[in-house]
């Protein structure tokens, strides 16, 4: 393997671009100074005390689990059945149909946050928790169409089929026969589904308000009146929080599954 | 009546061309029956239709004299192994070939016995606790076959259960699965389009030719009396040639020559065939009695047991075997005989 | 038969339920911006013949092009690099490339506040060794935002390409320099239009993506540089043009789709094989 030393040199600069920025919060979370400072003086985990005192930011995280928590679950619970039908079902206006499915990446997020405010909370009065619930399962969904239809569609059609000639009804199979064997992808979409709903803050901008918080929202507004380490704080738990997840990822199903 | 009937079955995806029409079939009950023909000829459709994987458009399919047409597959109690095995990845080879017992809510221990005697059957003894990834492909084509036949079907249903074997598992898997069939008396359907494999295990064979049977007899008699030209060439018959018939059944062909078979045909025919392997080469150049035809040889190849010579004639081009006691040179003016036993008119 | 119909049920709810949600909430905001007295586009004209309106309009146009563009020139060597390195490496550079991109947006903007501001690490390298006497101004510009949107896509843009330069056979190299190409000839005649399937896919993400973003433009752009998810937010919230709000929704969807069909049409062009989607 001949090495082109200008494209390793190269490569290393983007790797570390990518990569510095993220190191700098980490050591800036440490710093003794009441503003964000690097190189950083002293030595302290006080911020990190500071962020788990501070409400709004353990109000939001909370809320933040929950809500990516619930949507991935409803987006697996209508979404698998239907990337099953649209795999194996000859339905008209198919591919129709997943674009459709397919449709909430194409419109951007601020717009999908925005038209639900106003369409459902304000028109309606759906509460903003039921327009969060809504505007997040839009998020989820694709990813579980996606990933989940691909997995069914490399499954060899003949399992169930033979199911079938063994006496199993179409119900049966799916739940016998369908659904173990596709395990993999609908853990890969569910992590995918959660991490994208967690980090997502265009839909989350609109629909929030007083008790209804989102953690990046609210941490948005801490960074638009404050600049202090908790930030840096809260930003290094985040960073453990995404490094856990990709380390079970990797575990079960590797990491090329999901890239 | 027999014990399986197909009536009249018609199948078409669009309703404008068919993939089946009109077809008819009957198989005894424990008979081992093969669909032969080249992809796209509708044997694998027709296996379908007798599992239940696809419904007929026209026609009616029967069991022991009750009507199936309309029954769903899971109801049919056939069991059919797969081209790719279609083993469930997820289960062990004994959940594997239990899959069907269980669902027929059969007692756990009843179970277990049944599935530890098809193992045995099948030679799977020691691999029953193993998944089928860790299986070769030899050993996972006998687990479908022992998941097929532990629910004891009514009809056993192979779609090119061999094909993904090679060559020399091939030839013992067939044996197997002729063995076990024939010990246990289970009538069986059985799609290839491979006619030695077929030829060798079937009781009677079905050649499918673009959604028609052209020729349902035993394999003696196809490869003895093919009765259509598509089934000749597909058996192996070479050398095609025309021929306009006589009174008292003489044949005539271009050339003048008149040629007799000793098969008894329908007036229709007018395609005269024989096998490389059944002409005669003399050295003589002469054509004077019947069933003669003079020519120069072109090419010669090297067959093994023989050698093939593609010979010139005023009726064709014809291909004849013939074993290397006697060698001819590309040039040569031979005589070929065409013996009338061997001669037939498709 | 209710054989046939089954499908239709199981995908009837999420059908329901996007139509219900995204569909109709869609057309009530969008609708009513063709009225104006009657049915019309006077709304849309006024928006983009009002020189404030458009000149936020080209900024986001100007800097999601800038910001794609810098994606395909740094990308495509990273890209290529991570694809010819051996295995074992492979695993490690991807989730280095794969970390940023699980990271919160929030976060990866906000550490750019760090080093851009005028207090920031950039300003105090550079007057530490001299070469400027007062600090620059990096933050609440175009050049922040463009930076912003790089850091944010870049990861997405290489991905992308790894995937499909992956597949490409790496005899293709040796056969090319066998017959006579250098590396750099080769990699240009041979791999980069074998990767352009790749290139537009990226591109597309790239560019929506940075069409659309709020939170890098919002923290590093500032109230001068408003891009037009911002603008969107401020016309909705404070204020108060809801009417307006809906204008900048629909031109972002519409400029959305438009850029879509435009990429692919362009790589219908450079590449044999047709359409590719996103």
């Amino acid at each position: 393997m001949r090495k082109n030393v200008g494209l390793k040199i190269f490569a290393i600069l983007v790797f570390a671009f990518l990569l510095i920025p993220l190191l700098i919060i980490i050591v800036t979370s440490f710093g003794t100074n009441p503003t964000i400072q690097f190189p950083i003086k002293g030595f302290t985990f006080e911020w990190y005390s500071k962020v788990f005192t501070n409400e709004s930011f353990t109000d939001s995280f909370s809320l933040s689990l929950e809500v990516a928590f619930i949507a991935t679950l409803l987006a697996l619970v209508i979404g698998v059945p239907a990337a099953y039908s649209l795999a194996r079902h000859e339905v008209f206006g198919r591919n129709w149909i997943k674009s459709f499915f397919l449709s909430p990446t194409i419109v951007p997020g601020l717009v999908v946050g925005y038209a639900m405010y106003q369409f459902i909370v304000i028109k309606f009065q759906f509460p903003i928790i039921q327009g969060l619930l809504l505007g997040h399962f839009l998020i989820c969904l694709p990813y579980v169409i996606r990933v989940v239809g691909s997995t069914i569609e490399q499954l060899d059609f003949s399992i169930e089929e033979v199911s079938w000639t063994l006496g199993c009804t179409k119900l049966q199979s799916f739940s016998k026969v369908v659904l173990p064997n596709i395990t993999s992808g609908i853990f890969a979409s569910f992590m995918l589904a959660f991490i994208n709903s967690f980090n997502n803050i265009p839909v989350s901008q609109f629909l929030s308000g007083p008790g209804v918080t989102m953690l990046p929202t609210s941490l948005m507004n801490y960074i638009e009146y404050n600049y202090d380490p908790s930030v840096s704080a809260l930003s290094v738990i985040l960073m453990l929080g995404t490094i856990i997840l990709m380390f079970i990822i990797e575990k079960t199903l590797g990491l090329a599954s999901i890239s | 009546m027999s014990y399986v009937e197909l009536k009249d079955i018609r199948v078409s995806y669009d309703n404008k061309s068919n993939i089946l029409k009109d077809l008819n079939l009957s198989i005894e009950k424990g008979e081992l029956v093969s669909l032969l023909g080249p992809s796209g000829c509708g044997k694998t459709t027709t296996l379908r239709v007798i599992a239940g994987l696809i419904e007929p458009n026209d026609g009616e399919f029967l069991v022991d004299n009750k009507n199936l047409t309309k029954v769903p597959v899971h109801k049919r109690e056939f069991g059919m192994v797969f081209q790719s095995y279609a083993l469930f990845p997820h289960l062990t080879i004994k959940e594997n070939v239990a899959f069907g017992l269980k669902l027929r809510k059969e007692k756990k221990a009843a179970i277990g016995k049944r599935v530890e005697d098809i193992l045995a059957i099948t030679g799977l003894e020691e691999l029953g606790d193993r998944y089928p990834k860790q299986l070769s492909g030899g050993q996972r084509q006998r687990v479908a076959l022992a998941r097929a036949l532990v629910i004891e079907p009514k009809l056993l249903l192979l779609d090119e259960p061999l094909s993904n074997l090679d060559a020399k598992l091939r030839l013992a898997m067939r044996i197997e699965i002729k063995r076990i069939q024939s010990q246990l008396g289970i009538t069986s359907v059985f799609v290839t389009h491979d006619q030695e494999e077929c030829f060798s295990i079937s009781d009677r064979v079905a050649v499918m030719n673009k959604g028609v049977i052209e020729q349902f007899d035993t394999p003696e008699e196809i490869y003895k009396n093919p009765k259509t030209e598509f089934v000749a060439r597909f058996i192996g018959f070479e050398n095609f040639f025309e021929l306009t018939l006589t009174e008292d059944w003489k044949y005539r062909a271009v050339d003048g020559t008149f040629f007799e078979s000793t098969g008894k045909y329908d007036q229709a025919k007018r395609t005269g065939t024989i096998r490389p392997d059944d002409i005669e080469i003399t050295a003589s150049n002469e054509s004077s009695t019947n069933n003669m035809v003079a020519g120069k040889i072109k090419v010669r190849t090297f067959l093994g047991k023989s050698y093939q010579y593609e010979v010139e004639t005023p009726i064709g081009t014809l291909l004849a075997n013939k074993a290397d006691d006697v060698i001819y040179q590309v040039g040569d003016m031979v005589t070929l005989f065409i013996p009338a036993h061997k001669l037939i008119i498709v | 038969m209710t054989q046939r119909r089954i499908p239709y049920l199981i995908l009837a709810p999420g059908l329901i339920l996007l139509i219900l949600f995204l569909v109709l909430p869609l057309i009530s905001i969008i609708f009513p911006t063709f009225f104006n007295g009657g049915i019309t586009f006077s709304n849309y004209t006024a928006f983009f013949l009002d020189e404030y309106n458009f000149g936020i309009f080209w900024r986001t146009i100007k800097v999601s092009l800038i910001a794609t563009l810098i994606c395909v020139v740094v990308g495509v060597p990273t890209a290529y690099y991570i694809s010819q390195s051996p295995k074992k490496w492979r695993g490690l550079l991807m989730s280095i490339t794969l970390f940023p991109l699980l990271t919160n947006s929030v976060v990866r903007s906000f550490a750019w506040i760090t080093i851009l501001g005028q207090d920031g690490i950039v300003n105090h390298a550079l007057l530490t060794i001299g070469l400027i006497s007062k600090p620059l101004t990096l933050l609440y510009t175009e050049f922040a935002i463009i930076i912003g949107s790089v850091y944010l896509f870049l990861p997405l843009m290489v991905i992308t390409l790894v995937g499909i330069l992956e597949n490409i056979d790496s005899e293709i190299m040796e056969a090319a320099e066998t017959l006579g190409a250098n590396r750099l000839i080769a990699f240009v005649k041979v791999i980069l239009p074998l990767s352009v399937p790749g290139i537009i896919v990226g591109s597309i993400l790239v560019f929506t993506g940075s069409m659309t973003a709020y939170t890098t433009p919002q923290l590093l752009g500032g109230n001068r540089n408003i891009m037009l998810a911002t603008f969107l937010y401020q016309n909705a919230t404070a204020l108060g043009n809801w009417q307006g709000a809906s204008v900048i929704a629909l031109i972002m969807i519409v400029a959305t789709l438009i850029v879509m069909k435009l990429f692919n049409l362009i790589a219908g062009r450079l590449d044999k094989r047709g359409e590719v989607s996103a």
